[in-house]
């Protein structure tokens, strides 16, 4: 990754929100930092949707912008993962090369050192394939949030197409591009999460062990008036932990980047100077975004891990019961 | 891959693995502890605009995620 290269296209970024802000006719040229914000974390507005969809039993089925980024993601793997597998499997001597190489190591590196000490070896083989693709997912749908591309579409369309209103170009502008900063994606994911615990739990124990397992047996009754209530409620309390915090951090890191780049044009507004503007963007706004940049460049990598992670933690709790 | 022991980013990248894959249960009880006091908080939030009874549901909403949090922060440290 080049986190130069993302610091080089982000001012950009900015200036196609201020574009837009002021074009969308709201104020006379007046910069909002919280608006142009907002724009660049939430979904798109449902009278912006990508595609307009029927309504069916109340539900608006029109693609937005964040469902159309995890069909996107979700293509993308589908077809790079099978393509990849299926010519190492049509080789003949099975020997990885090239990209198949980096994917077993990450298959192998999910399985031996994520799923395996926390499952146990009896049900490694069964939870793998669900943590690695949460895992492989998460990485993908936080990576491509990352890439400005859109940023740069609308630019292409600003200076040089100038589509209408109601183009598809256009409408795709609209809305940040990470779908996992949108909680209710990330809150479908725990519920995955959610039901692979109480599936892992009833295949190994039965589903009636499983839910007398969720607490310690042998105690004085009245404790148990106490403690029933308290493991149920901890049962829905873990999946919205993983929604809060995957959620939480995509949507963090965007926004401290555009709230530093926002100083330059905050600053042009304040004391009406495009010169130190200019120099607050070169020396604090550009390489404070590059700093944070990078560092999104963990987060990202380290959320898709913890995600897996933990939902392979509370499998294997489900699994291993000690009390 | 090459031999992960002679490598010196292979070996930082086992050393972080390793302690990630430890910090495992450490870090789900601390998410669950946070967690479980915005979801119960939140919850009893909403009860109080539904019934129009503040702060009542908040508090009592807040003092059972501490509960909660407590409870399954406990559960991670007193581990067998």
């Amino acid at each position: 990754m080049n986190a130069a290269q993302h610091a080089e296209d982000l001012p950009v970024e900015d200036a196609h929100a201020t574009a837009g802000h002021a074009a969308g006719g709201h104020g006379e040229g007046e910069f909002d930092a919280g608006e142009v914000i907002i724009e660049h974390i939430a979904n798109s507005p449902l009278d912006h949707p990508i595609l307009h969809g029927p309504h069916i039993a109340g539900i608006d089925f029109s693609v937005t912008k964040h469902v159309m980024m995890l069909w996107l993601v979700a293509g993308f793997l589908f077809l790079v993962i099978t393509l990849a597998t299926r010519r190492f499997l049509a080789q003949e001597r099975p020997i990885p090369a090239g990209f198949m190489n980096a994917l077993e190591a990450v298959v192998q590196f999910v399985r031996d050192s994520m799923v395996r000490p926390n499952v146990g070896a009896k049900w490694v083989n069964t939870w793998t394939p669900l943590i690695l693709t949460l895992f492989v997912f998460i990485l993908t749908a936080n990576a491509v949030g990352l890439v400005p591309m859109f940023e740069v579409l609308g630019l292409v369309d600003k200076a040089i197409l100038h589509t209408s209103e109601e183009s598809l170009l256009n409408s795709m502008l609209h809305g940040g591009a990470t779908a996992t900063a949108n909680y209710n994606v990330t809150a479908a994911l725990a519920t995955i999460t959610f039901f692979a615990i109480i599936v892992a739990g009833s295949m190994a124990h039965g589903f009636i062990t499983h839910w007398k397992n969720l607490v310690p047996h042998g105690l004085a009754w009245p404790i148990y008036i106490l403690l029933i209530p308290i493991e149920v409620m901890g049962m829905f309390v873990k999946p919205f932990a993983l929604t809060m915090r995957l959620a939480a951090n995509m949507s963090g890191g965007h926004i401290a980047i555009l709230a530093i780049l926002s100083l330059v044009f905050i600053f042009n507004q304040q004391f009406g100077s495009p010169l130190l503007s200019m120099g607050v963007g070169a020396f604090v706004g550009v390489p404070l975004a590059t700093g944070i940049l990078a560092l999104e460049i963990i987060v990202v990598l380290v959320q898709a891990y913890v995600f897996a992670l933990l939902t392979s933690v509370f499998v294997g709790m489900a699994i291993n019961v000690h009390h | 891959m090459p031999d992960p022991d002679d490598h010196f980013l292979a070996r930082s990248l086992e050393a972080l693995q390793e302690n990630v894959r430890r910090a495992g249960p450490a870090a789900s009880a601390g998410y669950t502890l946070i967690g479980a006091i915005l979801l119960l908080g939140g919850l009893g939030h909403l009860l109080d605009r539904w019934a129009e009874t503040e702060p009542w549901f908040l508090l009592a909403g807040l003092l059972t995620g501490m509960v909660v949090g407590f409870y399954e922060l406990a559960k991670t440290v007193w581990k067998p």
